[in-house]
């Protein structure tokens, strides 16, 4: 059973299909990575997921339970902790304080105990603290224990970010551009510490990057997102020479883009799996309606049994393995160095092209006309 | 499954905690920004720190108590430093602008006043009361605060108070409309000078809450749904019932006050519960200092003070301002507020509480500096107010 496991997820800000008919599924251990151009639905979709928006249609489950309709503060109870993109604590607190605060929800004192000033309350206020401190020294951070946030660098803060979702005693921990603002040695760090938190914490991840070569280091399995549907999913390696995806990245058909990929294995397992949807990316307006059918189809196929398409499941048989290999970071960077070799920053270098002026006037029809308040509004 | 895997890992995270700890807080002990040689006080220091908790100790047990007009003059600053507090919940903590106070104190004064005189409720009861009635109310402007923010929260909150004036407050079966409801003491506390010991005993206890409040879950919660109710909400907390909670308590204790102010002088009518007041009382937690309930309560005593006219009313002052002034004098406290809170605003965001960090910080036992810390000590607001 997957961790999560979102199914036909859509939302519709105004006139604006966000998400369309989204299919996810995280399994035990996994990282796995949502990429995407800007203004795909990314982070509209970890909204959804978290419960921050209420989808229009679709489901999410967790652990087989339903919580499409929970509240955030009940799925962060549950074991949902996440990051955002513009780094979520509270900035005039002191970075201890920060990790105090997002154990509130393991706190098994009440709020009347804790005015009174019970010896429970005390007692735990200092467990909080050492767990806090444990945290710090686990990210290397001690040295700003307590510093006020609002004062660090953008790549500290991130840093700390995540060990506020560590400390709310994540499930699935679900990243909004974890590597922002680092530098790419930085970055190299980061994707280590993610492998190792796996292994301690036995977290199982989520996590939307635009960092290539950190997408290729730490995930197992990769879903693109453009205009709010799936695009493609498959290994990191496949995804990263997929020419729809390069297209998608390069705004147009981007011939040279296209001739550029190579074939690989994979690459084949990956066309059977969403059904010839390849032959369609020369011609723009035919891609559409069958990038469609694809992403419906996906999931249908992926629900088999593993051994009647073996091909196609080349992630299940990752997943078994992923607890063991993809943890040790020596057997991981051999599957993915020859791959960042290459051409590692293919779809992030890639300047504006064709199709760029209609997808920027896109997202700023989104960002014009989507109020969060008023989506909830309208769901509610 | 579900389940098993989160004892794994809860149990990963509790057998990785101790062993980590401990180098941590041998680290933390030389850590470049931790508050790292802990400053012992020389004898000499001790003393001098003792010397000036029992010169403040003499001040607020002896001088203040020194006979029945000065204690309840002082029992005064003890009620507006209790609805400061109450106030300060709000805006220092929770980041919701209430213009529309005087109403929860109204609420808790006529309460108590009608209980008490009309049914006979003993003291006690009666106060308990009146709190329970003001955390009511506020529980009410609590749901308006979920759906509404900001600018239009405070105007909803002035509105409130107003209203509650002009409606609420003139019925006469409850508050005998424009002749006002009585209140009287219970026998051991007709001396003013008793109850004065009173107030300040729960002002105590007001202070000691706040403080848990600021050390506890409770507190955090408010402080992150101050600042971001999504990342509050990421973290675990609930949204909704934090901030209803902060109304609550804010409400429960301008109640007391309210029942308190009441008992303190027999009587009260709806005129006593102008939206000046209200504006005053926002006016004595910033100028007293967002954040910090030291500040909060000096800033009290002073509005108390101007508010009250008992600063205007020393003879050669009196005098002075009336040569001047003439029948204008009465508008001073209001230029006076409004003239500190600008400083405030301008010059040190900290209010009081800023300008008396030095020597506050020196009480606690660390090395006199004059230079603000950066790193440690209670969350200062920046111009949450200024947010709301």
């Amino acid at each position: 059973m997957p961790v999560l496991e979102v199914r036909d997820l859509s939302i519709r800000f105004g006139g604006l299909q966000a998400l369309e008919g989204v299919n996810i599924d995280v399994n035990e251990w996994e990282i796995v990575g949502l990429i995407g151009p800007n203004g795909a639905g990314k982070t509209t979709a970890f909204n959804c997921i978290t419960g921050f928006y209420k989808p229009n249609t679709g489901t999410v489950r967790y652990r087989g339970e339903d919580v499409t309709r929970m509240a955030p503060h009940r799925k962060a109870a549950m074991g949902f902790g996440r990051t955002f993109q513009n780094v979520g604590m509270v900035k005039s607190a002191t970075a201890l304080e920060n990790l105090k605060t997002a154990q509130h929800a393991k706190v098994s004192y009440d709020v009347a105990s804790g005015l009174a000033g019970s010896s429970a309350s005390w007692r735990e206020e200092r467990e909080l603290e050492q767990k806090a401190d444990a945290i710090l020294d686990l990210l290397d951070l001690s040295s700003i224990r307590n510093t006020r946030v609002g004062g660090l660098s953008y790549g500290t803060l991130k840093l700390l970010e995540l060990g506020c979702a560590l400390a709310t005693d994540p499930d699935i921990l679900l990243l909004d551009e974890p590597s922002s603002g680092m530098g790419p040695e930085e970055s190299d760090e980061l994707g280590e510490r993610l492998l190792v938190l796996r292994k301690e914490f036995g977290l199982t991840m989520l996590l939307i990057e635009h960092h290539v070569p950190l997408v290729l280091r730490v995930c197992d399995h990769v879903y693109v997102l453009n205009f709010g549907r799936l695009l493609a999913e498959g290994q990191p390696s496949v995804i990263q020479t997929h020419p729809e995806v390069v297209a998608a990245y390069l705004g147009g058909e981007a011939p040279e883009a296209l001739a550029q990929t190579t074939e690989t294995a994979s690459d084949a397992a990956l066309d059977e799996a969403t059904a010839g949807a390849l032959d369609g990316a020369d011609s723009n307006g035919s891609a559409a309606p069958r990038r469609r059918t694809t992403t419906r189809k996906a999931p249908a196929k992926r629900s088999e049994p593993s051994s009647t398409a073996p091909a196609t499941r080349s992630r299940a048989k990752k997943t078994a393995a992923a607890p063991v290999d993809a943890t040790d970071p020596d057997v991981s960077e051999v599957s993915a160095e020859p791959d960042v070799a290459p051409e590692p920053e293919t779809p992030r270098a890639a300047p504006v092209a064709a199709k760029a002026p209609t997808r920027r006037a896109r997202r700023k029809a989104a960002e014009s006309t989507v109020s969060p308040s008023a989506a909830e509004g309208e769901s509610a | 499954m579900a389940v098993r895997t989160a004892q794994r890992k809860s149990a990963q995270l509790e057998t990785a905690q101790p062993d980590s700890a401990q180098p941590e807080s041998a680290k933390a002990a030389d850590g470049r920004h931790t508050t790292a040689p802990v400053h012992r006080p020389t004898l000499l220091g001790l003393l001098l720190r003792g010397a000036v908790y029992a010169a403040l100790a003499y001040f607020v047990l002896v001088f203040l108590s020194r006979n029945e007009d000065i204690a309840g003059r002082a029992t005064d600053a003890v009620v507006f430093a209790i609805i400061g507090l109450s106030l300060h919940i709000l805006i220092g903590y929770t980041g919701q602008l209430s213009l529309g106070h005087q109403g929860f104190q109204g609420v808790g004064a006529f309460t108590a006043a009608y209980v008490s005189f009309e049914k006979g409720v003993p003291f006690v009861l009666a106060i308990a009361i009146a709190m329970l009635v003001g955390a009511l109310f506020a529980l009410l402007l609590g749901f308006i605060a979920l759906r509404i923010t900001g600018l239009y929260l405070a105007l909803i909150t002035l509105v409130f108070g107003i209203t509650l004036k002009d409606s609420l407050f003139e019925l006469e079966s409850i508050t005998g409309g424009g002749a006002g409801a009585e209140a009287v003491r219970p026998e051991v506390l007709q001396s003013n000078v008793r109850y004065y010991f009173l107030c300040l005993a729960i002002l105590t206890v007001v202070l000691y809450i706040d403080w848990r409040l600021t050390r506890t879950k409770a507190g955090r919660a408010l402080l992150a749904l101050r600042e971001n109710e999504r990342v509050a909400s990421a973290f675990g907390i609930n949204v909704t019932a934090f901030k209803l909670f902060a109304f609550v308590l804010s409400g429960a204790l301008a109640g007391l006050a309210g029942a308190l102010f009441v008992y303190r002088f027999g009587a009260t009518s709806s005129g006593d519960y102008e939206f000046n007041d209200a504006l005053t009382f926002v006016l004595m937690v910033v100028v007293g200092g967002l954040g910090s309930r030291v500040g909060v309560v000096l800033g009290s005593v002073l509005f108390s003070a101007l508010g009250l006219r008992y600063l205007l009313d020393y003879e050669p002052i009196k005098e002075f301002l009336s040569g001047i002034f003439a029948e204008r004098s009465q508008f001073i406290p209001d230029a006076i507020g409004a003239f500190l809170l600008l400083t405030t605003l301008i010059f040190n965001p900290g209010g009081i509480a800023q300008q008396l960090q030095p020597i506050t910080r020196w009480l606690g036992g660390k090395k006199f500096t004059l230079h603000g810390d950066h790193d440690s000590g209670p969350a200062v607001v920046e111009g949450s107010s200024a947010r709301a």
